[in-house]
């Protein structure tokens, strides 16, 4: 754990994602503080005193400009944080115009198939996990799909997740900025062997992949 | 005063027979409560086998089949036949003697209701009888997966029908319940006198009125599809693999709120009584109440971001609003401790660990409607984690606040207090030792509804620290079921207003007689038992 509980980003969406993910981090816990800390105030400056003469406190009901504040100081917060939000994600759902590498994923119980334009198509279910092989510093376009029940394609090191829905298409990029294996898993319950249906995605400089996909898996 | 009233109240009979055919809202309310805490411990004896099986990755304690109808059953038990009608039951007992009435609008109509909440969950549990055992597709039921083709078993069947004729009972309630708080209402008991907690069931009956009719057709389409060839569902006939979704979120989301809005209720009226102050900001608490339900209905699709197919900013932006009624209502409650004289019986305890859990349960809601963070945490233990926060560490310690709090008001004794602290603190710790580390395993990776995880890494500890805080948490169940028993054998009588309380239902006797009220006090304020109490105060002080 560590690195703000949220695994180190590996793709330039997934830093994105990161920084969203720390500032809200950081908002939550000053929110957190804040109110906790009141309630704990509270608690401990009126708690009644024990043998204490039982007075009746003020019967204090309202208070206008205190009321306004409260409901108006969060809403600024929640637009603030709003917009920090729609900039992160028009930037991880960004589609470039011409990808480098297009891989078509499907999804099915309890496998994937992975097809490479111009290239082999891997496929493989939970007792032979298959892998993804990706170019590092491409843009790899991502067509994903199901052909049964809705699945979900989640790569946790990529901070990310699509579901693959059967009838429709879904497209998205990914472009991996460091070499290294990281494990993929289905997110949506699909049935028996849903816990066992993973992917591992390997990341390779582009003359590798290039290499790869003519020799084809090995 | 007590004693000549009780003389004076009919005992009414007791037998089975005038249980089954009451239509008595105060018994129908306690017939509620008892069913929706017999679903608790069932659903509750699941959860705990959930954790036995993932205290250890590849563990075998359960198959991989009946692990899937363990999760199904745990999470259909908890939201529809224990969190949602705890409140109807509650509010069945509560809301005709907080508005001095002699019943409710309907009484036959609720009596009706409670017999198809009943029927409709020991249907979904039958499933677990037949063949192929009981659904195992999750409380959401996602098809296709729960189509025909693939849940072949006569569990899914029983299931939809089982949740169809509870959801239809609760739409009959939430008529009842309106009708009963806007026509009912003692002289004197003007709409803005009424208690929170009555407030806060007219906004959740509305969203029942408009969320629930969706559940129903989603699952009436679902019943076609498997039973009688239709294809609302199925993508190879020109079928839609995500209008289940939408129907199921339109209902689902309004729900989350049909679930917490009561509590909201029950939190308003228990902080000013161990305060000893009015609530503060009635009509901000109020409009929030009615701000959150509007807001709810506008926010399905945040549980849809990573279908891709949904306006991601708008449903996120709709999501994120409606933390500022939530914030309000926070900030409200803080306001009425503040300045007060803070007791902590334990209904008191039970509010304040429904104030500590259910802020984080906000935060990382507003977390995950920012799409980017969603992307990650959905259909992760993070999102496990969010949702317990708020049911569990919300909506159910307001649900023992509650038992705590009109307990003697519903059977004249109370439960004992030392026993119901030892209660509070193994819940509140157990809770948090086990869903704390549920947000660090959704981050690292762990998708939810999976019977074993990965070996190596955090995982296998976190879930075993996870595991032993359910374990406490049926500990702390455990010592309040042995607190009902042994404040049973207690024979003093609570009287009228044991905690010095202040809406309606603390005048008339514990227990009321069956027409709730021999004489009801004059009403000039949301307080007229406090100021029956207080004769030397003017009514209408704001201070
Ligand atoms: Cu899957």
């Amino acid at each position: 754990m560590g690195r703000s509980w949220w695994p180190q980003p590996v793709t330039t969406q997934a830093s994105l994602m990161a920084s969203n993910w720390l500032l809200f981090l950081c908002a939550g816990a000053v929110v957190a503080l804040i109110i906790w800390g009141l309630v704990a105030f509270a608690l401990l400056r009126w708690r009644r005193k024990r043998g204490a003469a039982t007075t009746l406190p003020a019967q204090l009901r309202t208070n206008i400009a205190l009321e306004i504040t409260w409901t108006l100081v969060p809403l600024v917060l929640v637009c603030i944080l709003f917009i920090y939000t729609y900039r992160a994600e028009a930037g991880v759902e960004a589609l470039v115009p011409y990808p480098d590498v297009t891989v078509a994923v499907n999804a099915y119980r309890w496998g994937w198939s992975f097809g490479y334009r111009g290239g082999p198509t891997v496929q493989g279910s939970f007792s032979d996990v298959p892998q993804l092989v990706l170019p590092r510093n491409e843009t790899t376009r991502i067509i994903l799909t199901s052909s049964d029940v809705n699945h979900a394609f989640w790569v946790p090191a990529f901070l990310f997740k699509r579901d693959a829905i059967p009838g429709r298409i879904t497209v998205f990029d990914l472009r991996p900025e460091k070499d290294g294996t990281y494990v993929g898993h289905c997110a949506e319950f699909c049935g028996y062997a849903h816990a066992l249906m993973g992917f591992s995605v390997k990341v390779v400089p582009p003359a590798d992949y290039a290499r790869w996909l003519k020799s084809g898996p090995s | 005063m007590t004693t000549a009233r009780a003389t004076l109240a009919r005992q009414p009979r007791a037998d089975l027979l005038s249980w089954i055919t009451t239509t008595d809202h105060k018994r129908i309310g306690i017939l509620y409560l008892t069913t929706s805490l017999v679903y608790f411990g069932v659903a509750g004896l699941l959860a705990l086998a959930i954790r036995t099986q993932l205290a250890r990755p590849a563990n075998d304690f359960v198959g991989v089949h009946t692990y899937a109808q363990l999760f199904t059953l745990h999470g259909t038990a908890m939201i529809f036949l224990f969190v949602a009608p705890f409140a109807l039951g509650l509010a069945n007992f509560l809301l005709p003697l907080q508005i001095g009435a002699p019943d409710m609008a309907f009484p036959r109509l609720n009596a009706t209701s409670y017999w198809m909440f009943l029927f409709g969950g020991l249907v979904i549990f039958a499933g677990a009888a037949t063949n192929e055992g009981a659904a195992a597709t999750g409380w959401t039921a996602y098809a296709p997966l729960s189509e025909i083709k693939i849940s072949t078993g006569l569990g899914q069947d029983l299931w939809i029908v089982g949740v169809f004729i509870v959801s239809v009972a609760t739409i009959l309630t939430s008529i009842n319940f309106i009708t009963t708080v806007f026509v009912y209402r003692a002289p004197g008991m003007t709409m803005w006198r009424i208690p929170i907690f009555a407030w806060e069931m007219v906004a959740t009956s509305l969203l029942i009125f408009m969320a629930f009719p969706a559940l129903a057709a989603d699952l009436l389409l679902l019943f076609v599809d498997r039973n009688f060839g239709g294809h609302a569902f199925d993508p190879a006939y020109g079928g839609s693999a995500l209008l289940w979704q939408h129907l199921f979120w339109f209902f689902g989301h309004p729900e989350v709120y049909v679930m917490i809005l009561p509590y909201f209720g029950v939190i308003s009226e228990i902080i000013p009584v161990f305060s000893r102050k009015p609530i503060f900001g009635y009509t901000g608490i109020v409009l929030a109440a009615f701000a959150i339900a509007g807001l709810s209905m506008g926010v399905w699709a945040h549980h849809m971001f990573t279908t891709g197919a949904v306006d991601d900013p708008f449903f996120s932006f709709m999501s994120f609003l409606i933390a500022v009624p939530t914030g309000v209502k926070f900030f409200d409650w803080i306001a009425t401790m503040w300045g007060g004289s803070i007791s902590f019986e334990t209904p008191m305890l039970f509010a304040l660990g429904f104030l500590v859990n259910f802020l984080l349960g906000g935060i990382t809601g507003v977390m995950i409607a920012s799409p980017p963070i969603d992307f990650q945490a959905h259909q992760s233990y993070f999102i496990v984690a969010h949702m317990h926060y708020v049911l569990g560490g919300g909506s159910l310690f307001a649900i023992f606040a509650a038992l705590f709090f009109w307990w003697p008001k519903m059977f004249g004794r109370k439960l004992r207090e030392g026993l119901g602290a030892w209660s509070f603190w193994l819940l509140f710790i157990g809770f948090n030792v086990t869903f704390l580390p549920m947000h660090f395993m959704g981050l690292e990776g762990m998708p939810r509804r999976v019977y074993t995880y990965d070996a190596t890494g955090v995982l296998p500890l976190l879930n075993a620290i996870a595991t032993a805080g359910s374990y406490l948490m049926a500990i702390g169940v455990l010592v309040f079921l042995w607190n009902v028993v042994v404040s049973a054998f207690d024979r003093t009588p609570v009287g009228d207003d044991p905690w010095e309380a202040n809406s309606l239902e603390w005048a008339t006797t514990s227990p009321p007689p069956e027409y709730n009220f021999d004489r009801l006090p004059p009403i000039r304020s949301d307080r007229p038992v406090f100021d029956a109490r207080h004769p030397e105060r003017d009514p209408s002080a704001v201070r």
